[in-house]
């Protein structure tokens, strides 16, 4: 991958030796005057896949139109063999209300071969000082992520669908923080649930559906095959606010997998027996249904693959009722987007986490 | 039982499901603000499911016209664009009432069709009314809604109320209508509107002063020489509002209401939480601790009224206030005024603020400066012009809301020469996205049971209090201070020049 970017590349910008990298930025400022350096975050993009580099640059340009940042894509090519380090820089403008040119600062860095504690040093010396981190790692984390790296980073976004065995990879994280105990960790698979659990919690909030809670029996989720962990995650915020315990504690005997579903049961605080069970469905977007059944009371939320909106229905006795909300986007970018847009601690995720891990027993 | 999936999801307090009642529905703000504000919450899914809208107005409408001309207006106005998709799910919850405002059959068919919606929703009875009619009506809707009983919550529900400016034309309309109000709604059910409290910068005051370290501790008179509100607007009385504005003036319209709460935002004391009470106890210790100008001759020391002559705003020709389409040719409203307040607290203590509205100045723009005292300038004194100016802290409320800090910095060379630069942060540069507009915060907020940033019956008389005397002194007195005149397109009259003057002050440049 390092010989085929070329050094004057338009999605990376313009090649530069590693050294003069503050002063080639500076050069590119001098050069307009009408704009604006913007920046409000660190955002380290970290990727070993192939041509992740032109990738994660075409995603900084959208998301730096709402979220000024300093970005650094880093990408990785361990099959070179011998070690290289190339790097680019570029601005990414866009008109902020159709007035004033608003730029955000792109460095990108193309390591090769080994690159242990070449690529701390290098991606951390050029940090905006005193604003946060934000690592979004892609893929599957590899040893790369040690202690010290977590030391210096604020926030760890990672997207656990793209990972084989997530309780693998979040006890990864819990072994790197140890030292460090504020690190955030954001999973975009998590953010992917924010407008079902938003969905659910309004549908809730009718009284005939809140009567009915108690008395759940079943939850459905339909789910795309590469966003169980979403479906999953869901599930596990269901059961923790809703305080349902786990059938594995109670050993009740409810088949765990059949073909493309897979269930769990649950007990209500109120003795009764809940079944959930995840479907995964080609045609599904990420999340594609959710009905969750109780006597007399039906609460169902779906969305069509691609469709911008949520379609939110409850029955039941006496009234229906039927709304739109708005949809997760699909895109990591977006989700990123979306997330760096509420901020926040996470510590719902937290508390839903060890219920999501328990899942994988 | 709460629902439990509304734990820990957001932090803000948990809006509802409900019905909406406008009254005044078929009038310009219902169509430019409110309806395109709760459509705007529907498509970002904050508005909680199963709210409904009922229009209150006189006009003869079917729910199909009223609906009709609401999105016609949306497909205009609306900050996010019009999505047919969503529109067509909104609007199915938006209904037609007709009905005079002192027709008491009105409100009881507006009561079963109220119930009716709650049985068909399960149970709820959450209500909101809005009260967006003329002001002459507020008396009467309220009056009519107590006869009905539709003030009273029913089964574990709620019945709020939301007013609209003008709250009252002076502190006796005010009280009066404060009595009319608390007869019919509790006080915590009263949600008294001011737009200027949900833009985001008014908002961002509280977080700039308690959640800086570095601003808290010279926010006092011993680091703060003076303090500024301006709002300047542009435009005059087009589009008939003189007949509106004639009758009120700048005092009226603008400083006893928005100014005045900026003002006690920017001088509260820290609040012990952030409950509605806990902010607003504090905010009306301010309005509570202004020194009054209860004379005709302190009013005239203190406070400048003027109105602008013809002259030229944006290039184009503009006419005098007294040639304005509506306005009485000799009419002795202000429409410009310039108030020098003192508080009377121990943190306050002989630090003027100083605060102007002027319709037809040179451009739009409302700000809050803070002017911190020079530093003692026992080292760079002997330099040639000293220290140019010193630090001023600068909150802009719109347009271009945003922060800067004037600070003095050498300029680069051999020599030791000084100059102020500016910090700047501008919300559209940091935040791509726009923040929601003021009506969409407000509405979530009073579904929500959130009165933190609407006016209490204590802080809406007590700022009465406070404008009544220069209003006497104005309009009652034997001996009342002078109207002066500036040129429109013009920062003001001379006469608000001088009011600084006195105090070694001058109106900040914007």
């Amino acid at each position: 991958m390092s010989n085929t970017i070329p050094s004057n590349c338009p999605e990376l910008g313009l090649e530069v030796p590693v050294a003069d990298i503050d002063q080639e930025l500076k050069k590119l400022w001098e050069q307009d005057e009408a704009r604006t350096n913007a920046s409000l975050i660190n955002l380290v993009v970290y990727s070993e896949k192939h041509g992740a580099l032109l990738e994660n640059s075409e995603i900084i340009r959208d998301l730096t139109r709402e979220h000024a940042c300093r970005a650094i894509l880093v990408g990785i090519d361990r099959d070179e063999p011998s070690p290289t380090l190339r790097a680019w820089i570029t601005v990414h403008c866009h008109l902020a209300h159709g007035m004033k040119s608003i730029c955000c600062e792109q460095i990108a860095f193309l390591l090769t071969g080994k690159v242990t504690g070449r690529f701390r040093n290098t991606v951390f010396a050029h940090l905006n000082s005193d604003l946060p981190l934000l690592f979004w790692w892609q893929g599957e984390l590899s040893s790369l992520f040690s202690e010290r790296m977590a030391s210096v980073v604020d926030r760890l976004i990672i997207d656990s669908s793209e990972w084989a065995d997530p309780p693998a990879g979040f006890a990864r994280i819990r072994e790197a923080s140890q030292a460090r105990k504020t690190i955030i960790v954001q999973d975009l698979a998590w953010t992917r649930t924010w407008q079902f659990r938003l969905g659910i919690a309004g549908l809730f909030d009718d009284p005939a559906a809140l009567r009915a809670l108690p008395g759940l029996r079943s939850v459905e989720i339909t789910h795309h095959p590469a966003h169980r962990n979403s479906a999953l995650q869901l599930l596990a915020w269901l059961a923790v606010q809703a305080g349902w315990r786990d059938s594995h504690e109670l050993a009740l005997d409810v088949p765990r997998r059949n073909g493309p579903s897979e269930s769990f049961g649950f007990e209500a605080k109120s003795g009764a027996a809940i079944t959930a069970t995840l479907s995964a469905d080609e045609a599904s977007a990420p999340l594609g249904r959710l009905e969750m059944r109780a006597a007399e009371v039906t609460l169902k939320i779906s969305r069509e693959p691609g469709s911008p909106h949520l379609q939110r229905h409850l029955e039941a006795p006496g009234h229906t009722l039927h709304a739109l909300s708005p949809a997760d986007p699909d895109t990591s970018a977006q989700l990123l987007a979306q997330q760096l847009a509420r901020g926040g601690k996470n510590s719902l995720f937290l508390k839903i986490l060890p219920r999501f891990l328990g899942f994988f027993r | 039982m709460s629902n439990p999936f509304r734990d820990d999801l957001v932090s803000r307090n948990r809006p509802e499901p409900c019905t909406v009642v406008i009254f005044g529905a078929t009038g310009d703000l219902t169509h430019r603000k409110l309806v395109p504000a709760l459509y705007h919450l529907a498509v970002e899914g904050e508005l909680p499911t199963g709210v409904k809208i009922i229009g209150f107005a006189r006009r003869d409408k079917s729910d199909a016209e009223f609906r009709g001309g609401l999105e016609q207006l949306n497909r205009r106005v609306s900050r996010s664009g019009h999505d047919a998709k969503v529109w067509d799910t909104f609007v199915q919850n938006i209904h037609y009432h007709r009905s005079e405002f002192t027709d008491a059959d009105g409100y009881r068919r507006l009561a079963e069709r109220l119930d009716a919606i709650d049985a068909e929703r399960g149970g709820h009875g959450n209500r909101l009314f809005y009260i967006a009619s003329a002001p002459e009506f507020f008396d009467d809707i309220l009056l009519q809604l107590k006869t009905a009983g539709l003030n009273q919550p029913k089964n574990g529900s709620w019945s709020r109320v939301i007013v609209e400016k003008p709250f009252g034309t002076d502190l006796a309309t005010a009280r009066r209508l404060n009595e009319v109000v608390n007869q019919t709604f509790q006080e915590s059910d009263t949600y008294r509107i001011d737009h200027y409290l949900g833009k985001e910068t008014a908002q961002n005051l509280m977080v700039l002063r308690f959640a800086n370290a570095i601003f808290e501790p010279l926010w006092n008179s011993r680091y703060i020489s003076h303090i500024q509100i301006t709002c300047a607007e542009n435009l005059g009385m087009e589009g008939g509002r003189g007949g509106y504005y004639d009758t009120a003036g700048a005092l009226r319209d603008m400083v006893q209401n928005h100014l005045l709460q900026l003002l006690s935002l920017v001088a509260m004391e820290p609040p012990t939480d952030l409950t509605a009470d806990g902010v607003r106890d504090e905010k009306v210790k301010v309005i509570r601790s202004l020194r009054q100008w209860d004379t005709p001759e302190k009013v005239a020391a203190n406070v400048v009224r003027a109105q602008y002559i013809s002259g030229h705003v944006d290039g184009n020709p503009v006419p005098g206030y007294r040639e304005e389409d509506r306005v009485d040719p000799e009419s002795m409203t202000e429409a410009y005024v310039a108030v020098r307040l003192l508080i009377d607290t121990w943190r306050w203590s002989g630090v003027p603020f100083y605060i102007r509205m002027g319709k037809r100045l040179p451009k739009k723009s409302t700000e809050i400066s803070v002017h911190f005292k020079d530093a003692p300038c026992v080292l760079f004194n002997a330099l040639p012009g000293g220290i140019p100016g010193g630090n001023v802290l600068v909150i802009r409320i719109q347009p271009d809301e945003g922060i800067s800090l004037r600070m003095v910095s050498k300029i680069p060379g051999t020599s030791m020469r000084l100059e102020p630069v500016k910090m700047d942060f501008h919300y559209a540069t940091s935040f791509g996205k726009g923040s929601p507009e003021a009506y969409e915060r407000l509405l979530l907020d009073a579904i929500a049971g959130d009165a933190t940033l609407f006016a209490r019956r204590d802080e809406v008389e007590e700022a009465w209090r406070f404008i009544d005397h220069i209003e006497h002194a104005w309009h009652q007195s034997d001996n009342p201070p002078p109207m002066a005149e500036f040129v429109a397109g013009s920062w003001g009259p001379k006469e608000a020049d001088d009011l600084l003057l006195q105090d070694g002050n001058a109106w900040r440049r914007l």
